[in-house]
């Protein structure tokens, strides 16, 4: 008997179109996430990426087109197998108050548990190893209020993190953090891309997303007008075209990432 | 023979031998939990849970005690026992069993299926305000009730036509506060709004009817435990069978819906499905509950409120609001009926005695958690 092939967790967004309220945000867009890859979308505010991450997400009915994840629509998938499956964290997150980042975290368990299987080895496993990839260990009995804003985003990573999805959709993860605290997310994200896992950030920084990302998609009113290994789609013709702003492009000397130096409003 | 019943019992062997020689993985449970497990099936319970559980079961325990033994033929706590066993005297039997124990019965039923549906309505609207109550599911019930008790050319037993007035206020409320969404004020003004025009609807049906007919209606505009009849008691007390486990299955949803909606939906929760589960649920207890107590809801806010205060956040407190509800209902009526003796004070009234100034407080106090 052939065993059935394991999923390879591809998701796709084909002739897309997503609206909200009879506003046409999204048309006819086409994305294949590369498996096991970190995938930065960048554009300008109003742009449609944190629309479009929702949409990958399941969240959004299309109007048009569909999402697949292994070639299935995503809406016909049972909302507890995408939710195995793929794991998003949503800009403006709300917890209940109260919670600690243990508490929050093992939440990030609910779509393997059910009523007769409420605390497995593996829940408590991956509750740990989520604890110690976000560096989170010896605040896990802290309250999610008493934490800096990195640690409770840290801690909110650490969440998706154990819901244990080959799939991982993060809306601007750093957008509230200092330098610092904004590296150590890149760097917990890009380790999990090593681990297999394939995951799409929404970004606002453009620098970042050069550094961080594997593969880049830029978008602009709806529609994604580039996309590719940072390297390689990132010019100064597509930086004008994205915000309006010339610049110089210049190698990172120490990662050869590209690096725009010498900012200026186009008018 | 022997050899069949043995292969019988075999696979229950196997099974139990395999269970004792499993490798004993000790899965440490997550602070202030304890896991029971057998084989593949396991289950947390929160320490903090039990207690409050225990507790608030013992003092309902001693309040239902006392709600026995006072009032007028004033009963020992040992006289009460054995009237209830039925070896009492036979004044202190009849006094027990049959006067004081059915409007007990009456007054837990009660309590709880409000607090229960107060826990799930807010749950569901994310606000501590969305009690069926406060979001005039009360009033449609009561004033579809009051249209069956003043005879108003139809047949429906006033328990399912409270079921019709609170299935018809939630749908209105819904429908205005346009669709699925339950969040926000828009929600509770639409409520406020549907809750007053029944509310008319039921002193407007009680101007029109005779004087009498009027009088027979009454206890259903104030809530009162004195009023309740056999038929709706047993009725809300196959809804409670049925509902409150419903409401413990839903549990784990509904904590995970306080989650923002994109959270709850990622952690595998089908909202609207859930949400019309959990609306349809309120709404069946809320009006199960009118139909015997008429609109006692302030039960439906105190009864979530103390749960909550005293348990954890990590769940919704189902148990607790429903042992809180009826404890709140029980000391409610107790203190009716004794506070201006011989005359009896409703319930509804006490309730909202109480209740109001505790919604102010809920509105006034430096918010812990703003909901």
């Amino acid at each position: 008997m052939n065993a059935p092939a394991p999923p390879a967790n591809l998701l796709q967004a084909s002739e897309l179109r997503l609206a909200h309220g009879g506003t046409t945000i999204i048309e006819n867009l086409a994305l294949t996430l590369p498996p096991g890859r970190v995938t930065a979308i960048v554009g300008p505010n109003g742009c449609g990426k944190s629309t479009l991450l929702a949409g990958l997400a399941r969240l959004h009915a299309p109007g048009g087109g569909a999402v697949l994840l292994d070639g299935t629509d995503v809406q016909r998938l049972p909302t507890r197998e995408m939710a195995r499956r793929l794991a998003l964290l949503p800009q403006e997150a709300g917890a209940p108050e109260g919670l600690t980042v243990g508490d929050l975290v093992r939440f990030g368990r609910q779509p393997h548990q059910g009523w007769l299987r409420q605390w497995s080895s593996d829940d408590r496993r991956a509750v740990d190893e989520a604890l110690s990839a976000a560096g989170l260990e010896a605040l896990a009995e802290r309250p999610l209020e008493s934490l800096s804003g990195g640690q409770r985003q840290r801690a909110w990573i650490a969440m998706t993190i154990a819901q244990q999805t080959p799939l991982l959709l993060l809306d601007e993860p750093t957008s509230a953090l200092d330098l610092g605290h904004q590296l150590e997310v890149f760097e917990l994200v890009c380790r999990l891309a090593t681990r297999g896992r394939t995951i799409a950030v929404v970004l606002h920084d453009l620098a970042s997303a050069c550094r961080y990302a594997d593969y880049l998609v830029a978008m602009r009113d709806g529609a994604i007008i580039a996309q590719g290994p940072p390297a390689e789609v990132v010019t100064e013709t597509l930086v004008a075209e994205l915000y309006g702003v010339a610049c110089t492009l210049i190698h990172d000397p120490a990662s050869g990432a590209p690096l725009l130096t010498d900012l200026r409003r186009l008018s | 023979m022997n050899m069949e019943s043995l292969e019988r019992f075999t696979p229950w062997r196997s099974i139990l031998a395999e269970a004792r020689t499993a490798p004993a993985e000790d899965v440490l449970p997550p602070l202030g939990h304890w896991r029971l497990a057998v084989g593949d099936i396991s289950l947390l319970v929160e320490r903090r849970a039990l207690w409050v559980g225990a507790l608030l079961l013992l003092a309902l325990l001693v309040v239902s005690l006392a709600y026995l033994a006072l009032g007028t033929g004033r009963l020992t706590p040992p006289a009460v026992w054995w009237a209830l066993v039925g070896h009492g005297d036979p004044v202190a039997t009849f006094l027990v069993q049959e006067l004081r124990l059915p409007r007990l019965v009456a007054a837990w039923l009660t309590g709880a299926a409000f607090a229960v549906a107060g826990c799930l309505m807010q749950t569901l609207a994310r606000n501590r305000l969305a009690t069926p109550s406060i979001i005039g599911i009360d009033n449609g019930a009561t004033a579809f009730a009051v249209a069956s008790v003043v005879g108003l050319g139809t047949s429906l037993a006033p328990p399912a036509m409270a079921l019709v007035g609170a299935a018809t206020a939630a749908a209105i409320t819904f429908g205005l506060a346009s669709g699925g969404d339950t969040r926000g004020y828009r929600f509770i003004v639409a409520g406020i709004g549907i809750g007053a025009v029944f509310g008319a609807v039921t002193q407007l049906l009680l101007a029109q009817v005779p004087i009498d007919s009027a009088n027979a209606a009454y206890p259903w505009t104030v809530g009162t435990l004195n009023a309740r009849s056999g038929g709706a008691i047993l009725t809300l007390a196959g809804g409670c069978a049925v509902g409150l486990p419903l409401a413990l299955v839903l549990a784990r949803s509904l904590g995970n819906m306080r989650f923002s909606d994109a959270i709850a939906q990622g952690f595998g929760v089908p909202l609207r499905r859930r949400r019309i589960q959990v609306l349809s649920l309120a709404v069946v207890l809320t009006a199960l509950a009118v139909a015997v107590a008429g609109p006692v809801g302030m039960v439906g806010l105190i009864g979530p409120e103390i749960a909550r205060s005293l348990s954890s956040s990590r769940g919704v407190p189902l148990i607790a609001s429903a042992l809180a509800g009826a404890l709140v209902m029980v000391l409610a009526d107790l203190v009716g009926r004794l506070l201006l003796a011989p005359i009896e004070l409703p319930v509804g009234i006490v309730t909202a005695i109480v209740g109001g100034p505790w919604l102010l407080w809920i509105l006034l106090r430096p918010s812990r958690n703003p909901a």
